[in-house]
C-alpha cells in the first residue's frame, strides 16, 4: 500500500509517498537526503539513528514511517541550527567528546533529549541518559563531560 | 512479499480491518520492525497485512477503575514508568526496559502479545495477577494474564481480536515488602537473562497473609507457581527460616533446566532467600534491594 | 596532567563537522548510476563446493565470482600473505567465506536473489579449537601441521635453570575472540574512472588495499585510485579486511562499468568479519628460594582461522611481549599460529600483544598470591630497566619510569589499604597490572618494507596540505600531526589541512597500524615542515618530501628475531577496584585508574580520550564480549543484542595521568599510544575479580554466569 504521510521535518511540513512501512531511518536518508542519522546496528541497539519525535528520543530504524503521520520530527540538521545544538556541538567539539564521530549526532540528539528535561543532570543522570548510545572510541567519559559543559554553558537555554 | 498495510484512525476501523484482513497490529514497532526487517534501503518484508495502532489515542491510557490500575494497550513503557499510579514492580520493569528511544516507543500491548520469554513486564504483570481485555468487532473477553500467554511467543488471541488494555488489580491490603530485580547482558539496554518479581504482605503479628512471586526468563513462559506460594502463607514471619529451604528447592522446580540453568538457579535461589530474609528481620520500607 | 605547550589540548580540525552530522561517510556518497552489492558466503565451516545454482537474474543485474577474474588476473587478495582468497573457488575454509556478489540497482531484490542461491557442499569434518587445529581435525589443510607459523626465541638457558630448581610455577591461560564493533560497519564502492578504477573505502590503509587488489585485474597499482572516505572507527578491523569488500568490489565494478557499492549491516560485520586471535599461553615459571623468577619457558598459540594474512606479525609481537614488563634473566618463548576452520583472525588494537600480557600478568599475580605476597611486590622486583636486555636478546634503551607510575597509580586509588581490607573472597577486591607495547613496526620492518614518505604542499595562497596515505580513525592523527606541522612551521592551525588520502596524491606514508603515526610519520613531518620553513616563500607554490630515517645502534635479525625488536615502547599502570553482587555474581567496578608514559602528549585531551576508550575495550574484552563458535551462522553473537559491549553505565569515570618521558626519536618526544591503551586493563580487572571472588581466574571473558561457576 502506498500512502501520503504528512509530517514535520525540522519544522518544515513536509509529505512523502511511499509504504508506511518503510523505516524512517530510510526516509530521513535517503527520501530527504538526511544523512546526519546514522545506521549502525538495524536493531534499536546503538543510538546511532536517534532523533527526536515530538521532542522525545526515538531510534528510527525500528519506526515505520507511517507511524509519524503528524508528528514533530527533529534531527541532526536541525538541531544544529538552534541555539541548544550549537552549545551541545560546541561543547562536545571542545570538550573531547569526537573521536571518530559516528555515534556522535546520535549522542547530540540524546544530550538534548535529556537537557531538555533536565537543565542540570548530574553524572549519573548523563550517564542514564545516553545509556541508549553505544560508542567505541570514547568510553564515554569525555561525552559526558562535554555534555556536562553544554549544561553549564546554556545556562538559560533548557 | 507484497501485503497491504493500513493506519486505522479509529478502534472500531481497527477492529473492522483485522476482522476482514486479518491485519496484524505494529504499535512500537520495537519488536516487529527489527525481526522482519530486511537491511538498509529496504522496506521490511511482513508476512501478512500489518495495521499501525501506534498513534490510536484511544487506546493510551492510565486510569484506576474501582480496585484496579487500567492501562491500555498502546501505552509507553515511558508513559508507564512516570505514572504514580502504578504499582512499583511494573513501574520498575518498564523502566529498565530498553533503553530511553526504546520505552518511548514500545507498548505493553506489544511487550505482552510479542510474549517473548524475556519480557520485561509480564513478570510484574503476572504476580499480580493482571488479566487482559481483549476486544474484536464483535464483543469482547476478559482473562489471566498468565492463561494469555502459552508458550514462547504464544497467546491466544484469535484472528480478529485485539488487546484493549491490561487490568491489574489492586491488592486489598498494599503490599507489606515488594522486590524487582532484572539481571542483563549489561547494566543499561540489556535484554533480560532473568528477572524476579516477588511481594509479601504480612498481618500486624508478623503472620504471612500473601506470598507471590514470578520468574522471567526462566522457562517458555513466565514462571509461577501457587502451590509453591502456599508454602509460606499462613507461616509467620519469623518462622521463615524453618521453610526457607524446602521453600526455594520447591521454587527451584519450576525454573527450566535449559541454558545457564546454574547461574539462573542460583541466582533465584538467593535473590528471594535475601528478600524472605530482610523481611523476617524486620526489614523497613516496602521496597527492597 | 602535565602541561607542554604542544599538548594543550586543541579543538580536533574534524569535530565541529562530525558532531553536526555534516560528515559523510561511506554509506552516505551516491554516485550517478550507482549499483549494489551483496555477498554470497559459504554456509558451512569446510568442504567442497559441489555445485552453485544461480536464480535467473533480472535484467541489470549479475553474479560476479571467481569465473570474472579477467584473463591475467590472479584469484587472491595480496595482504601479507597472499593466501587469501578474493572468490573461494573449489573449497571453502569457514563460514561466511566470500563465493560471490551478485550486484544490481534495487537492494530488496538483490536480498531475494542472495536468498534464492543454492550451494551444495561436500562437508567434512573441521576444526574450530586451538586443540582441534593443532590435532589437525579434519586433516590438515594448512602445510603438514596445520601451523601458519612456529618459532621460538631464546635467551640465556632455561633448562639449565629448570634442571636446578625446585619450585616451579605451571599454568595455561586463555582469551577468547573479540569484535571490533567499530559504529560505523565496513563499506566501499569502486567504479571505474576513465582507464583506471577508483575505490572508496572505509579503511585505515588506502595503500594496502590498492597492492592487495590490483593483481584481480593484472593492472598495476597506479591504476587502481583509493580514496579513504572518513572512517568511524577500526581498531585494526579496517587493516586488511577493506581488500575483502574492495576486491570483489573491482571485479564487479570492471565487470559492469557502473559504480558499485557494498555496505556490511551490522549482523554481516559481526558474523563475517575478522576477528582478534584467541589465545592459550602456556607457562612453567622458575622462581627461586628468594622470590625471583630466574626462567620462564613460554608457549604461545594463536587460533588464525582459515587464512593466514597478518597471523605471522600478530604472533611476533604477541612472542616478544611474552614476558610482559620484566626482565627474566632466562627466557624460551615459542609462537605458533594454527589454521582453523574459523573466520580468519586479524590485526586488533595491540596485534597480539593483549593476549601475552594479560596472561604473564595473570601469571605473576597468582605465582605472588601462592608465594604469599601482594602481586605489586613481586611485580615491581622485576620492572625492566633502562639497559636491561629483553626476551630478544636487545636492550632497553630508555628511562623506564614504571616506579613513578605505579607510585601515582597506588596513591590515587588507594590500591594498598584497600588490598589489605579486602580478604580473598570477601567480594571486594582491587587488581594490578603494568603493560607496554613496542612502538611502530617490530625490527626493521620501518626502513626495510615500509620505507614512510611525508610529502607536504605549501599553496600559492599560503596554506599548507599534508600529503600523507595515514588515515584518521578516530584516534586523532589527522588533528596531532596537524598541530606538529603547524607548530614547526610557526604558522597557524588553520591553515594546514590533511586531506583524506588519495593514493594518486599522497605519498605512502605506511599503514596507520602499529601505534607508528605519532612517533614514525610525526616525526618525519615535522623534518618536512622544517624544510619547507627553510624554502618558504610567501605566494608559491613548494613541494617538499622526507623520508624515514632509521636510528643508527639498534641491530635486528628478522631471520633469527634477536636484537632491537623495538626502540621505544609505551608503558602502562593500571588498578582497577571491584566488588561482586552476592545475589547475582554481577560485577560492580568501583574504580580505574591509570598512569601511562607516551613520551610527550601531542595533545592531552586527545590522549585521554584514547586511554578512556582503549581502557573500556580493555574491560569489555574481559568483562562481557562473549563470542562463541556457531556452526550455524559462523559465531553465535551477530548484533549488538547479544555481542555485548559496555554502555556509559557499566563502568565509572576513569582518573588518567601521563608521566612525562620524552622519546628520543619521536616529534616533541611523542611515543605510540593507540595500542598501549588497550593492553593493560583487562588483567587489573580480572585480578581484582580473583580476589574478591577468591579464585584464579585463568580465561576472559568471565561474564558472571561464568563466575558463579567457578566460585
Amino acid at each position: 500500500m502506498i500512502d501520503e504521510i504528512r509530517f514535520t521535518l525540522n519544522n518544515n511540513e513536509v509529505a512523502i509517498t511511499c509504504d508506511p512501512l518503510k523505516r524512517l531511518l530510510d526516509v530521513l536518508r535517503e527520501d530527504f537526503g538526511l544523512f546526519g542519522t546514522k545506521e549502525a546496528c538495524g536493531e534499536g541497539e546503538c543510538g546511532a539513528c536517534s532523533v527526536l519525535m515530538n521532542g522525545r528520543l526515538i531510534t528510527t530504524c525500528m519506526v515505520p514511517v507511517g507511524a509519524v503521520k503528524g508528528k514533530e520530527i527533529m534531527t541532526i540538521e536541525g538541531l544544529r541550527d538552534t541555539d541548544r545544538g550549537k552549545t551541545i556541538i560546541d561543547a562536545f567539539a571542545d570538550g573531547g567528546a569526537v573521536q571518530c564521530g559516528f555515534c556522535i549526532p546520535g549522542m547530540v540528539i540524546a544530550a538534548e533529549s535529556l537537557l531538555s528535561k533536565n537543565a542540570k543532570p548530574t553524572e549519573e543522570e548523563i550517564r542514564l541518559g545516553i545509556a541508549g548510545n553505544l560508542c567505541r572510541c570514547t568510553g564515554y567519559d569525555l561525552i559526558v563531560e562535554s555534555i556536562k559543559l553544554a549544561s553549564e554553558r546554556g545556562e538559560g537555554l533548557w | 512479499m507484497v501485503e497491504t498495510s493500513y493506519i486505522p484512525q479509529t478502534l472500531e476501523e481497527a477492529l473492522r480491518i483485522r476482522k476482514e484482513t486479518g491485519a496484524k497490529p505494529l504499535a512500537g514497532g520495537t519488536d516487529l520492525m527489527v525481526m522482519h526487517r530486511r537491511g538498509t534501503g529496504v522496506i521490511p518484508s511482513f508476512p501478512w497485512p500489518v495495521m499501525i495502532i501506534s498513534s490510536l489515542e484511544e487506546l493510551k491510557y492510565i486510569r484506576r477503575d474501582g480496585d484496579e490500575i487500567v492501562i491500555g494497550s498502546g501505552t509507553t513503557c515511558h508513559a508507564i514508568e512516570d505514572d504514580p499510579s502504578v504499582p512499583y514492580a511494573v513501574k520498575k520493569a518498564a523502566s529498565l526496559m530498553g533503553a530511553e528511544s526504546l520505552r518511548n516507543l514500545a507498548t505493553i500491548g506489544g511487550n505482552v502479545c510479542n510474549a517473548s520469554p524475556k519480557a520485561d513486564l509480564p513478570v510484574p504483570l503476572i504476580m499480580m495477577d493482571a488479566r487482559v481485555t481483549l476486544v474484536s468487532a464483535t464483543g469482547s473477553r476478559t482473562l489471566l494474564l498468565d492463561e494469555f500467554i502459552t508458550g514462547p511467543k504464544e497467546t491466544v488471541l484469535k484472528d480478529d481480536e485485539l488487546l484493549l488494555e491490561v487490568r491489574i488489580p489492586l491488592p486489598e491490603k498494599e503490599y507489606s515488602h515488594v522486590w524487582y530485580r532484572k539481571i542483563g547482558t549489561r547494566k543499561a539496554n540489556a535484554i533480560s537473562k532473568l528477572s524476579i518479581s516477588a511481594a509479601i504482605t504480612l498481618d500486624a503479628d508478623g503472620f504471612i497473609q500473601d506470598f507471590r512471586s514470578a520468574n522471567g526468563a526462566s522457562g517458555p513462559k513466565v514462571a509461577r507457581s501457587s502451590e509453591v506460594e502456599k508454602l509460606l502463607e499462613g507461616k509467620n514471619v519469623k518462622e521463615i527460616h524453618s521453610v526457607l529451604e524446602q521453600f526455594l528447592d520447591a521454587y527451584d522446580a519450576i525454573l527450566s533446566p535449559h541454558a545457564m540453568p546454574t547461574y539462573r538457579r542460583l541466582s533465584t535461589r538467593r535473590m528471594l532467600a535475601h528478600f524472605l530474609t530482610e523481611v523476617a528481620t524486620g526489614a523497613q520500607g516496602m521496597i527492597i534491594t | 596532567m602535565q602541561q607542554k605547550s604542544i599538548g594543550k589540548p586543541t579543538r580536533r580540525v574534524d569535530a565541529i563537522a562530525k558532531a553536526s552530522g555534516r560528515t559523510q561517510y561511506i554509506a552516505d556518497y551516491t554516485f550517478n548510476d550507482m549499483i549494489y552489492a551483496k555477498m554470497v558466503r559459504s554456509t558451512v565451516p569446510r568442504g567442497k563446493i559441489l555445485e552453485i545454482t544461480v536464480p535467473e537474474l533480472p535484467s541489470g543485474y549479475a553474479f560476479i565470482s571467481a569465473k570474472d577474474i579477467p584473463e591475467g588476473g590472479k584469484n587472491q587478495l595480496n595482504m601479507i600473505k597472499s593466501d587469501y582468497r578474493c572468490f573461494a573457488e573449489d573449497e571453502v575454509r569457514f563460514i561466511g567465506e566470500t563465493i560471490a556478489l551478485i550486484v544490481g540497482p534495487d537492494r530488496g531484490v538483490l536480498q531475494d536473489l542472495v536468498d534464492q542461491v543454492a550451494i551444495s557442499y561436500e562437508e567434512t569434518e573441521y576444526a574450530v579449537t586451538i586443540e582441534d587445529g593443532l590435532a589437525c581435525k579434519g586433516g590438515a589443510f594448512v602445510g603438514e601441521d596445520n601451523c601458519f607459523c612456529d618459532f621460538t626465541i631464546k635467551k640465556g638457558d632455561v633448562d639449565d635453570i629448570f634442571a636446578g630448581s625446585d619450585r616451579i610455577f605451571e599454568e595455561e591461560i586463555n582469551t577468547g575472540w573479540q569484535e571490533h564493533v567499530h559504529l560505523e560497519t565496513n563499506g566501499a564502492i569502486a567504479m571505474p574512472e576513465g582507464d583506471k578504477f577508483v575505490i572508496y573505502v572505509s579503511a585505515q590503509c588506502p595503500f594496502y588495499v590498492r597492492k592487495s587488489i590490483a593483481s584481480l585485474i593484472d593492472r598495476p597499482y597506479e591504476d587502481i585510485i583509493v580514496r579513504q572516505s572518513v572512517t568511524g572507527g577500526a581498531f585494526g578491523g579496517k587493516e586488511h579486511f577493506p581488500d575483502v569488500l574492495a576486491g570483489p568490489l573491482l571485479v564487479a565494478a570492471y565487470v559492469t562499468g557502473k559504480p558499485v557499492q557494498l555496505i556490511f549491516d551490522r549482523h554481516e560485520d559481526s558474523a563475517y568479519s575478522v576477528k582478534r586471535h584467541p589465545s592459550r599461553t602456556h607457562f612453567r615459571t622458575a622462581v627461586d628460594k628468594d622470590g625471583n623468577i630466574t626462567a620462564m619457558d613460554v608457549d604461545v598459540v594463536y587460533n588464525a582461522g582459515g587464512y593466514e594474512s597478518c597471523s605471522y606479525v600478530v604472533l611476533q609481537r604477541g612472542v616478544f611481549h611474552a614476558t610482559g614488563v620484566y626482565n627474566i634473566p632466562n627466557s624460551r618463548v615459542r609462537g605458533r599460529a594454527v589454521a582453523t576452520n574459523t573466520f580468519p583472525s586479524d590485526a586488533f588494537r595491540g596485534f597480539g600483544a593483549p593476549q601475552t600480557l594479560f596472561a604473564v600478568e595473570t601469571h605473576l599475580a597468582h605465582i605472588a598470591t601462592q608465594l604469599g605476597m601482594d602481586p605489586l611486590e613481586l611485580k615491581k622486583r622485576h620492572f625492566l630497566k633502562k639497559g636491561d636486555v629483553t626476551v630478544t636478546n636487545g636492550h632497553i634503551y630508555e628511562t623506564v619510569v614504571l616506579p613513578e607510575m605505579a607510585q601515582q597509580v597506588l596513591d590515587e586509588s588507594g590500591y594498598l589499604e584497600k588490598a589489605k581490607q579486602y580478604a580473598p573472597g570477601s567480594l571486594k577486591g582491587v587488581g594490578i597490572s603494568f603493560y607496554n607495547h613496542g612502538g611502530a613496526f617490530t625490527g626493521n620492518g620501518e626502513q626495510m618494507i615500509i620505507k614512510a614518505r611525508v610529502r607536504l604542499r605549501k599553496n600559492s595562497d599560503d596554506t599548507v596540505d599534508i600529503l600523507i596515505g595515514s588515515t584518521e580513525m578516530g584516534q586523532g592523527f589527522q588533528t596531532a600531526l596537524t598541530k606538529i606541522v603547524a607548530d614547526e612551521l610557526g604558522i597557524e592551525l588553520e591553515r594546514v589541512r590533511y586531506p583524506q588520502p588519495d593514493t594518486s596524491v599522497v605519498s605512502d606514508s605506511g599503514p596507520t597500524v602499529a601505534s607508528r603515526s605519532t612517533m614514525i610519520v610525526g616525526e618525519i613531518a615535522q623534518r618536512s615542515a622544517a624544510k619547507l620553513k627553510e624554502q618558504w616563500v610567501d605566494g608559491k607554490e613548494i613541494v617538499v618530501e622526507e623520508e624515514y630515517n632509521h636510528p643508527a645502534g639498534f641491530p635486528w635479525d628478522q631471520s633469527t628475531f634477536q636484537g632491537d625488536a623495538y626502540i621505544g615502547y609505551g608503558w602502562g599502570a593500571c588498578v582497577i577496584e571491584v566488588e561482586v553482587d552476592p545475589l547475582t555474581t554481577e560485577v560492580n567496578t568501583k574504580g580505574i585508574w591509570s598512569s601511562h608514559d607516551v613520551g610527550v602528549a601531542i595533545d592531552e585531551l586527545i590522549v585521554q580520550g584514547q586511554i578512556n576508550g582503549g581502557i573500556a575495550q580493555s574491560l569489555g574484552y574481559a568483562a562481557m564480549e562473549k563470542l562463541d563458535f556457531s556452526s550455524k551462522t559462523g559465531f553465535k553473537q551477530t548484533g549488538l543484542s547479544d555481542y555485548i559491549i559496555p554502555t556509559s553505565m557499566d563502568f565509572p569515570s576513569q582518573v588518567c595521568t601521563l608521566v612525562d618521558n620524552p622519546y628520543e626519536f619521536g616529534p616533541h618526544g611523542a611515543k605510540g599510544m593507540g595500542e598501549l591503551v588497550f593492553n593493560g586493563a583487562s588483567a587489573a580487572y580480572i585480578d581484582a575479580v580473583s580476589r574478591a571472588v577468591g579464585k584464579e581466574i585463568r580465561s576472559i571473558p568471565v561474564p558472571p554466569e561464568i563466575l558463579m561457576e567457578m566460585m
